[in-house]
C-alpha cells in the first residue's frame, strides 16, 4: 500500500523535523531578543513547534488505517 | 490560613479516594473489558504519570532559575510519541507477544534470556530511581513546610518535626499505600487497572490544579503582557541567550531516553498496554497534555520572580503565589495537585521497580534454593507478593536516605536529572535490541555497567558535594591526587556543564562498548533466536517462541510448576483451554512444544522471561534439551530437508522421464494406427484396378464369342488398370522410403529455374491434350538452391499435372510465376479450376486425400502431394497453399536460394 508507506515516510519526516527545529541550529534563527506581546519570540516560537508536532501526529496517526488487534498483518517492514 | 494538620488531614482524604478508585477500578475492569478504563483517554492519562512533582513544582523553579531550559523536559518525550511508529509501536507489539514485564525483562528476553543482565539492570534501576523518589519525597515535605509556614497555629502538631522526620512519615506512608495499592495480587500480564485508573485520575487533578494556578496567576497578573512587561520593568527576563547550548541538548536526549527506559513509563506505556490501538491517540494527545502542563509554568515562575520577597524557594512558587494572594482554597487544590503528581510517581515506580526485583532478584533465588520446586501451589504466589512489598519499602528507603544525604541541596530538577542519566544508560542497549540483529548479551552486559559507573563517578557521586567534605575533596583535586580523574573534569575535559559531561562521558562510553564489544563477541543460540524475534517482529512468519522440545515432562509437571506461579484457578483454566483446543480429556493432556511455549510465556508475565525459562528448563530437566542440542537437532532436521528436497527432485524426474516415455508410447500407438489406417487405404486403392482386371480377365476366360474388337478393348482396359496399379505401388514405395529416409539423394547445387523450365516442357503434351493455356508469369533468372534437380522437377510436374487434372473450367488456364524474395526462391503455380474447400485444404497434402471439386477422372493415388510435400522438405523448402491471382487454386514452392 502506497499510502500507507507514504504516511509512514510522512511520520518520520514529522520526527526529523521536529528534532531539528528545537536544536541548534535552526532554534537560533528564533532566538532573537524580540518580543511579541511582552512575550519572547523564542517562547512562541517552541510552543507553535510543539503545536505544530501534536496537529501534524494527529492528522497523520487519523489518515492511518488501525491495526487489526494483535493480528496486524506483518508491515513494518514492507 | 491553612494549617498543616489539616492539609495532612486532606492528603490522607485524597489518598483514600485515590483507594476506593483503584478498589473499583479493578472490580469494573475485571467486569467488563470493554469499560472506560480501557480506553484510549485513560491510558493517555496514565502515561501522563511522567508529569511529576518534578514538573508541578521544579519545572517552575527551573524556569525561574534557568529559563526555557524546563521545555526539554517535554520536548524530549513529545519527539519519542510524535515518532511512536517506529518505536513504541515495536515496543508494544514485542512486548504484547512476549510478555514482557519490565524494561529488564525486555534487555534480558532479546539478550538470550540472561537473568545476570536483568539483575544488572534492576540493580542499576533501584540505585539510579533513588534521588528520583528522594525528589519527590523532597517536593511533598517542601509543599507541607510551605503550606504550615513557621506559625504556632500552621504547624499544629507539626511542632517540633523537622524535614526529615517529615519526610520519614511521607516515605513510610506512601510504602504503605503502595503496597496496599499494588500487591494485592500477582496478574498474568502484570497489568493493573485499579491502579491506572487512580493514576488517571491524579492526571486529571495535577493538570487541573496547575491550569488553576496558571489562571490564577495570570488574572491577577493583569493578562501576559502585563505580566511580562511588569517583570522586565524589575530586570526579570526569560533567559534564552544561553540556552540552547551543550546543556539543551543533553536534557533533551535525557529525555527521549528516560520516556522509553523509566521503569514506570514502560509500565504504563508498554505492560499496562492493553490495545495497541491507544498508542494512536496517546501519540499526539500525550504532548498536548504536556503542552498544557507547561503553558502557564513560565508565567507562575516569572510572576513569582516578581512579586515574592527574593530568597524565596521558586519551586514552590505554584503553592505559595496563591498563599500570598490569600486563596486558601486555590492553595490547597494546588497542594493537592503536587500531591497527586508525586504520589502517582511514587507509586507505580515502586510498583514496577518491585515488580523487577521481585522477578529478576528474589525470584531466581528461590529457583535456585528451592530447585525441586517444594511447597504448595499458594506459597509460590505469597512469596512473590511479599518479595514485592520489601521491595517497595527498600526503594522507599533508599529514596528517603538519598533524600536524607542530600538534603540541603536546593533545586528539584537536578536531582531527576541524575535519575534520568543513570536510566538513559539503557537506553542504547534498548535501540540495538529492537533494530540490531547483531548486539550481543556480553556488549550489552559491559556497555550498561560501564555506563553505570561513569555516572557513579560523574552524576552520583558529585550530588552529595554539600554533605560531604571527602567528595567535596574529590570533586576538586580527583582521587589520590590525579588530577584528570576528577569527577566533574574526566581527562580534563572542564568547560562542560557537569550534566552535560557526565551525560556525555557515560553514554559515549556506553555506546562504545555496546558497538565494539558485539562486533567482537559472538552470540549463543538462544540470542539469536531472540534476536530474530525481537528485530523481526513485524515479518510473517514468526519464529517459533518456544525453545523446549517435548520431553518426558507430563502435564502433571507442568501443572504442578504453572500452579505454584499463578495460582491455582489460573492454572486449572490454562490447561483446561488447552485440553478443551487439542480435544482431550484434561487428565489425558500431552503438552505440545507450542503448549509449552505458551506456559512459558504466561509464566514469564509473571516472573519474568529468564525465570520462567529457567523454571521450566527444571521441570523439563532429564528430557531437557539444551539449547545447542536444539540447534543441532535443527541442523539434522534441515539436513533431512534437504535430502528429502532432493529425492522430490529426483521423483520429479522421474515423473517427467514417465510422462515422456507416455507420450512416446501414445506417438507409437498413433503411428501403429496411421500404419492400420495406411495399409488399409492401400488395400483398398489396389482392389478397385484388381477387381476390374479380374472381371476383365474373366470375361476373356470365359466367354469365346467375344469379337476382337471387344477383345482388344477389354484387353487396353486390363492394361490400363495394371499400368495405374503399379503407378500406385511405386508411389507407395516411393513415399514410404522417402519417410523412412532410405531413399535420400546428396542435396547439391541446382539451377531451381532450370527444372522449372524442364516440367513445362514435359507436361506441354499433357497442357495441349487439354487444351489449358499457360500463362507465364514473372520469372526468376537461374536461381541455384540446395536440392536434386530431378526430383524437383517432378514436383513441378506434379503440381502442374494436378493444376490440369482438377481443373474443370470451359477455358482452363494455369499460371506459373517464379521469383526471388527475400532470400527465398518462390514458384507460384495456380489454375483457374475451381479451387479447394476451407475443409480440405488440412488434408489435401496428407496420403491418399484427394480433391472433391473439379476433378475429372480421380485416377490418381492421392499420394503425389504427400510425396511432393516430402521431396520439397528434405530439401528444407516448403510446399503450401497460397492466396494466387486466379481463382483457383495456388501452390507455392519455396526454397531457400544458396548463398
Amino acid at each position: 500500500m502506497a499510502d500507507r508507506r507514504k504516511l509512514t515516510g510522512g511520520m518520520l519526516l514529522l520526527t526529523v523535523l521536529g528534532c531539528l527545529l528545537v536544536l541548534p541550529p535552526l532554534v537560533y534563527v528564533f532566538d532573537q531578543p524580540i518580543a511579541h506581546f511582552g512575550i519572547p519570540q523564542i517562547v512562541f516560537y517552541l510552543f507553535a513547534v510543539w503545536l505544530l508536532l501534536i496537529v501534524g501526529t494527529a492528522l497523520l496517526t487519523r489518515a492511518l488505517p488501525p491495526a487489526e488487534n494483535g493480528a496486524e498483518p506483518g508491515d513494518g517492514e514492507r | 490560613m491553612l494549617s498543616a494538620d489539616f492539609v495532612i488531614a486532606t492528603a490522607v482524604g485524597y489518598v483514600g479516594l485515590l483507594f476506593v478508585l483503584a478498589y473499583f477500578g479493578d472490580r469494573r475492569a475485571h467486569a467488563n473489558k470493554k469499560s472506560f478504563l480501557h480506553s484510549p483517554a485513560v491510558y493517555t492519562l496514565s502515561i501522563s504519570v511522567y508529569c511529576t512533582s518534578w514538573t508541578f513544582y521544579g519545572a517552575v523553579g527551573n524556569a525561574a532559575r534557568s529559563g526555557l531550559e524546563f521545555l526539554t523536559i517535554y520536548l524530549g518525550p513529545t519527539l519519542v510519541f510524535v515518532g511512536w511508529w517506529f518505536l513504541l509501536r515495536r515496543l508494544v507489539r514485542i512486548s504484547h507477544d512476549q510478555r514482557l514485564t519490565s524494561v529488564a525483562d525486555l534487555l534480558s528476553s532479546r539478550f538470550g534470556k540472561s537473568n545476570r543482565l536483568a539483575v544488572l539492570i534492576t540493580c542499576i534501576a533501584v540505585i539510579g530511581i533513588a534521588p528520583y523518589i528522594a525528589l519527590q519525597l523532597k517536593a511533598v515535605t517542601s509543599s507541607i513546610q510551605a503550606v504550615a509556614g513557621a506559625s504556632e497555629f500552621g504547624r499544629g502538631s507539626l511542632t517540633g518535626i523537622d524535614d526529615v522526620g517529615l519526610a520519614f512519615g511521607v516515605a513510610a506512608g506512601m510504602a504503605l499505600f503502595t503496597i496496599l495499592f499494588g500487591t494485592r495480587h500477582v496478574d498474568a500480564k502484570e497489568q493493573h487497572h485499579g491502579v491506572v485508573a487512580a493514576i488517571a485520575f491524579e492526571a486529571v487533578v495535577k493538570l487541573t490544579a496547575l491550569v488553576a494556578v496558571g489562571v490564577f496567576v495570570v488574572f491577577v497578573g493583569g493578562g501576559f503582557e502585563n505580566l511580562f512587561a511588569g517583570a522586565a520593568e524589575r530586570g526579570i527576563t526569560v533567559e534564552a541567550q544561553d540556552t540552547f547550548d551543550g546543556r539543551w541538548l543533553t536534557t533533551l536526549g535525557l529525555s527521549v531516553a528516560a520516556i522509553v527506559c523509566l521503569p514506570r513509563q514502560f509500565q504504563v506505556t508498554v505492560v499496562e498496554n492493553s490495545d495497541e490501538n491507544h498508542l494512536r491517540v496517546a501519540s499526539w494527545a500525550f504532548p498536548a497534555y504536556m503542552l498544557l502542563m507547561s503553558l502557564f509554568i513560565l508565567p507562575i515562575a516569572v510572576f513569582g520572580l516578581t512579586i515574592m520577597p527574593a530568597g524565596s524557594n521558586p519551586d514552590m512558587f505554584a503553592l505559595t503565589l496563591p498563599m500570598a494572594f490569600g486563596q486558601d482554597a486555590l492553595a490547597l487544590f494546588a497542594f493537592i495537585g503536587g500531591f497527586s503528581s508525586a504520589t502517582s510517581m511514587i507509586i507505580l515506580e515502586s510498583i514496577a521497580l518491585s515488580i523487577m526485583v521481585s522477578n529478576h532478584i528474589v525470584m531466581p533465588l528461590i529457583l535456585r534454593l528451592n530447585p525441586a520446586g517444594r511447597g504448595d501451589g499458594q506459597g509460590m504466589t505469597s512469596l512473590l507478593l511479599m518479595a514485592r512489598r520489601f521491595s517497595i519499602v527498600l526503594i522507599l528507603s533508599l529514596g528517603f536516605f538519598y533524600f536524607f544525604f542530600t538534603r540541603d541541596s536546593n533545586a528539584l530538577a537536578p536531582i531527576g536529572l541524575i535519575s534520568f542519566t543513570a536510566i538513559a544508560q539503557f537506553f542504547p542497549a534498548v535501540i540495538a535490541a529492537l533494530f540490531w540483529r547483531e548486539a550481543s548479551l556480553k556488549a550489552a552486559t559491559a556497555a550498561i555497567a560501564a555506563g553505570f559507573v561513569f555516572w557513579v563517578w560523574c552524576s552520583f557521586l558529585p550530588s552529595f558535594e554539600s554533605v560531604s567534605p571527602q567528595v567535596a575533596m574529590l570533586l576538586h583535586q580527583g582521587p589520590w591526587g590525579i588530577s584528570w580523574l576528577r569527577p566533574e573534569a574526566m581527562f580534563g575535559l572542564d568547560n562542560l556543564d557537569p550534566l552535560a559531561h557526565a551525560a556525555f562521558w557515560s553514554i559515549l562510553v556506553n555506546v562504545l562498548t555496546l558497538t565494539l564489544g558485539s562486533l567482537l563477541t559472538s552470540q549463543s543460540a538462544l540470542e539469536r533466536l531472540q534476536a530474530s524475534v525481537f528485530v523481526d517482529v513485524f515479518k510473517r512468519g514468526q519464529v517459533s517462541r518456544g525453545n523446549f522440545v517435548r520431553g518426558s515432562a507430563t502435564a502433571n509437571d507442568l501443572f504442578f510448576v504453572a500452579e505454584r506461579v499463578l495460582g491455582d484457578r489460573r492454572a486449572a483454566a490454562l490447561f483446561e483451554t488447552e485440553a478443551r483446543d487439542s480435544g482431550v480429556d484434561p487428565d489425558m493432556l500431552e503438552p505440545s512444544p507450542e503448549f509449552i511455549g505458551r506456559l512459558e510465556r504466561e509464566l514469564a508475565g509473571s516472573i519474568g522471561a529468564a525465570s520462567a525459562h529457567v523454571m521450566l528448563s527444571k521441570v523439563l530437566s532429564g528430557s531437557d534439551v539444551s539449547l545447542e542440542e536444539m540447534m543441532q537437532m535443527a541442523d539434522e532436521t534441515q539436513q533431512v530437508i534437504e535430502y528429502s528436497q532432493q529425492l522430490e527432485k529426483t521423483s520429479a524426474e522421474l515423473r517427467s522421464t514417465a510422462q515422456q516415455l507416455e507420450d512416446a508410447n501414445a506417438q507409437l500407438r498413433e503411428l501403429d494406427s496411421q500404419k492400420d489406417e495406411f495399409l488399409s487405404q492401400v488395400s483398398h486403392e489396389v482392389r478397385t484396378p484388381m477387381t476390374s482386371i479380374r472381371s476383365f480377365s474373366e470375361i476373356l476366360l470365359d466367354a469365346d464369342d467375344i469379337d476382337e474388337s471387344q477383345r482388344q478393348r477389354f484387353v487396353g482396359t486390363i492394361h490400363q488398370e495394371s499400368l495405374r496399379l503399379t503407378k500406385l505401388l511405386d508411389e507407395i514405395l516411393d513415399l514410404s522410403a522417402l519417410e523412412r529416409g532410405e531413399r535420400t539423394w546428396e542435396n547439391v547445387p541446382v539451377d531451381a529455374e532450370a527444372a522449372l523450365a524442364r516440367a513445362l516442357t514435359v507436361c506441354e503434351a499433357l497442357l495441349r491434350r487439354h487444351g489449358v493455356k499457360v500463362e507465364m508469369g514473372e520469372r526468376a533468372p537461374p536461381t541455384m538452391v540446395e536440392g536434386d534437380a530431378d526430383r524437383l522437377c517432378q514436383v513441378f510436374i506434379n503440381l502442374i499435372s494436378n493444376a490440369v487434372k482438377y481443373n474443370d473450367s470451359d477455358a482452363p488456364v494455369i499460371r506459373v510465376s517464379s521469383s526471388v524474395k527475400a532470400g527465398n526462391f518462390v514458384v507460384d503455380i495456380a489454375d483457374n479450376g475451381p479451387g479447394i474447400a476451407k475443409g480440405e485444404r488440412k488434408l489435401i497434402f496428407e496420403k491418399f486425400a484427394r480433391g472433391q471439386r473439379g476433378a475429372a477422372d480421380q485416377s490418381g493415388a492421392g499420394l503425389g502431394l504427400a510425396i511432393s510435400r516430402q521431396i520439397i522438405t528434405r530439401m528444407s523448402g516448403s510446399l503450401d497453399l497460397a492466396q494466387g491471382p486466379l481463382p483457383g487454386a495456388c501452390f507455392r514452392v519455396r526454397l531457400a536460394v544458396r548463398r
